[in-house]
């Protein structure tokens, strides 16, 4: 299986027991405390209602795969960037979209400025002549 | 009548409302979330791409407003101030806040 930005994975770098939370927390964006303090409260809320939310645990841990680490972020940016495509793929590449023309507005602007420039400079050496 | 009309509703509302809801929301979740493995690469590589060429645009504008004062780089898209935490945003700060306190 090739591995692709919008699966989840267990993230074992930041896991504390075997990564569910964590993969959770790194899929969604959701801030990993919260989903670590989310899942215990709803643990405990049920009453750990048969165990359920801990055999849910353990059968994600055994399916999902540890995140490879080709799939690891340069940076901040880009981890938002793929929680982004995850939760809308539609609005991401619109955001792509914009940056691209971003980009155009601004190389319009100093293209603009240099191509002036050397028209100024061009008419102060004609009158040189 | 209460008696017979109740059953019915809850059980219409638990055999039909719930799955219907349910299915709403996976299609819709589907929908979604159809990116295939190439529109995915390609994503990949187009946003790899944007954001090299910001940085070599940053740059260049950078050495064009050293050349020449008169030129003032334009102020970027309201999206870029989400990432304000980067190593990048504070030259790009240092970029955009001279020709703003210029203005005043």
């Amino acid at each position: 299986m090739t591995p692709r930005r919008t699966r989840f994975y267990l993230d074992k770098q930041n896991a504390k027991f075997l990564g569910v939370c964590a993969g959770v927390a790194d899929y969604t964006g959701i801030d990993v405390l919260l989903v670590r303090v989310g899942f215990m409260l709803l643990n405990f809320a049920t009453g750990f209602f048969g165990g359920f939310g801990l055999v849910a645990y353990f059968v994600v841990a055994w399916l999902a795969d540890k995140k490879p680490h080709e799939l690891d972020y340069e940076d901040r940016e880009d981890r938002k960037f793929w929680q982004k495509v995850r939760a809308r793929p539609g609005a991401s590449i619109r955001d792509v979209r914009s940056s691209f023309r971003d980009i155009d507005r601004r190389l319009a602007d100093v293209e603009m400025h240099i191509t002036s420039q050397n028209r100024r400079l061009a008419d102060e050496i004609e009158a040189l002549r | 009548m209460d008696e017979v009309i109740i059953p019915i509703g809850i059980c219409g509302m638990l055999f039909i409302g719930l799955p219907w809801l349910i299915f709403h929301y996976v299609t819709q979740w589907k929908k979604n979330s159809s990116l295939t493995i190439e529109d995915e690469n390609l994503l990949d590589e187009l946003h790899a791409l944007a954001r090299r060429l910001e940085d070599r645009m940053s740059t260049i504008e950078r050495i064009v407003a050293a050349d020449s004062p008169s030129f003032r780089p334009t102020l970027r898209s309201s999206r870029d101030e989400e990432f304000d935490l980067g190593s990048r945003t504070e030259q790009r700060e240092m970029q955009t806040s001279r020709p703003r306190r210029r203005d005043h």
